[in-house]
């Protein structure tokens, strides 16, 4: 019983950390435009970040899946999972940046311009850097909240914790054994990475003290 | 003072052009934030190694006119002249009048801004490389003298946290040096810092003016303005009030403004 709970570990991770990697990396570009001087691209950016913030992330699941799925694009569960989880994340990850940006100190763009940084070296070798170190905190808890989140990918069969438990809890009639089981799998991966995500953090603020 | 190697040359290690051409012209400068007016026709010019101090009160818009000179806050209108690079600050410049602009102008801040994700090496590396193109090994070379040129090369492989406030503005120092600029800019460098510690920047200030460099330097310290620079400019309400030889303007300045801001410093 716990053996077939544990098979669906993986499919668990992969939705996570696929959603999240593509979050995270559509989020920069994101929030790069949210925050542009020209008003059309910060226009397409809010409007992304407060539609896919607003839409409940079963419904683009869903949406994927069934809709496009079904007729235009043939996508697996995987896929359909991966792609409405990934890009809610991005549109959160936007605004974790977003934030992020407010905290790193004005002198060090008065400091990179002064300096003649070509703008690549600016983004890539004096922000980026002290961006990911202040948003680290809050994308760990957000990705403890997606791999929660990641359960809906069950509902569209992908065989993950929760389809895998649901479906035992069934065949078995011990529901409430199954789904503890599944629920303690959940801790036991949330905790590594806030764990992770303390110690990165610790180790990052003792060498930089922002 | 201890921190700076008695093996430093104390000939000129700047070039020095034209003797009395000036190095840097400043031109007609106004600046408006909305209607405020916060620069006033100011007009500098500055020979090669000459120092100049800018002292004023605050919000007189001694800031505002250092970051007018290498484009960090463009000015409304006005000149900005170096050898043959003429900005007119009420234009965009090109990418390229830009960078030769920032290349030939050194920017020390009150606040060090130094990158604190790096150690002290790589601040003062990085922007070799990428304005440069030096190596990774030239420019870390480079790097090691003008720490020990600001004595603090044991300081290399730290990061700028673990340093004081004066070690880190001379960090900074070295960093704004390692691009070889023909004038320094220094926007109150040791207003951020305990007496004790300015003076250890101050003395690398002192050293750097001795070897030849041109600096314009807002500063409250009024012992450098008297001591070390060779004018010094009072500025008040966006205009200059006064201006000449250092000990002059401050030991005898003529107009009411000016000999009131000096009483107030004077008597802090
Ligand atoms: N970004 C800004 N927007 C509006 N006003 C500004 C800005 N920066 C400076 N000022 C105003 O310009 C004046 C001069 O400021 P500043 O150059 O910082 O003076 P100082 O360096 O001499 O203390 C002040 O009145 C200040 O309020
Ligand atoms: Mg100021």
């Amino acid at each position: 019983m716990i053996h077939g709970v544990a098979l669906g570990i993986p499919w668990t991770l992969a939705v996570t950390a696929a959603a999240f990697l593509i979050g995270a990396a559509l989020g920069l570009p994101l929030c790069a435009m949210r925050m542009s001087k020209l008003p059309p691209l910060r226009f397409i950016g809010l409007a992304y970040i407060i539609l896919f913030r607003s839409i409940p992330p079963l419904l683009l699941v869903f949406f994927f899946f069934f809709g496009l799925g079904s007729g235009f694009l043939p996508i697996s569960a995987f896929q359909g999972a991966v792609l409405g989880l990934g890009l809610i994340t991005a549109a959160n990850m936007a605004e974790i940046y977003r934030g992020a940006l407010s905290a790193i100190h004005f002198g060090q763009w008065d400091a990179s311009e002064a300096l003649a940084l070509p703008s690549y070296s600016t983004y890539i070798d004096i922000i980026a850097p002290q961006l990911i170190r202040v948003s680290l905190p809050s994308a760990a808890s957000y990705a403890v909240g997606l791999l929660k989140e990641s359960a809906i990918a069950s509902t569209i069969g992908v065989t993950d914790i929760s389809f895998n438990a649901n479906y035992i809890a069934k065949s078995t009639y011990q529901g409430l054994t199954v789904f503890g089981i599944a629920a303690l799998f959940y801790i036991m991966i949330s905790l590594p990475i806030a764990a992770l995500a303390r110690f990165a953090d610790q180790k990052l603020r003792a060498r930089v003290a922002l | 003072m201890n921190h700076i190697p008695d093996t430093v040359n104390l000939s000129r290690m700047h070039p020095v052009g034209e003797p009395d051409k000036p190095i840097l012209r400043l031109e007609a400068i106004r600046k408006k934030f909305g209607e405020h007016v916060v620069l006033d026709d100011v007009n500098i010019s500055l020979k090669s190694g000459e120092v100049v101090a800018i002292i004023g009160p605050s919000g007189s818009g001694k800031s505002t006119l250092l970051r007018c000179v290498n484009m960090l806050g463009p000015a409304t209108s006005g000149r900005v002249v170096i050898g043959d690079l003429v900005i007119d600050e009420a234009v965009p410049p090109t990418a390229q009048q830009l960078t030769q602009l920032r290349r030939s102008v050194g920017m020390v801040f009150q606040s060090f801004n130094l990158f604190p994700h790096m150690s002290v090496l790589r601040n003062v590396s990085l922007p070799q490389e990428r304005v440069l193109g030096r190596s990774r090994k030239d420019a870390n070379k480079r790097s090691l003298e003008l720490l020990a040129r600001v004595g603090l090369e044991d300081k290399a492989d730290q990061y700028p946290a673990r340093c004081s406030g004066g070690q880190q503005q001379r960090i900074a120092i070295a960093r704004a040096l390692a691009l070889e600029p023909q004038i320094m800019l220094f926007d109150e460098p040791t207003s951020a810092l305990d007496p004790e510690l300015g003076l250890e920047v101050l003395a690398v200030m002192q050293e750097l003016a001795r070897s030849g460099m041109t600096m314009l330097v807002v500063t409250h310290e009024m012992n450098f303005a008297e001591t070390v620079s060779d004018r010094v400019i009072i500025m008040a309400d966006g205009k200059i009030i006064e201006e000449g030889a250092s000990r002059e303007v401050i030991r005898n300045p003529t107009s009411d403004r000016a000999k009131r801001f000096l009483k107030a410093v004077k008597d802090r």
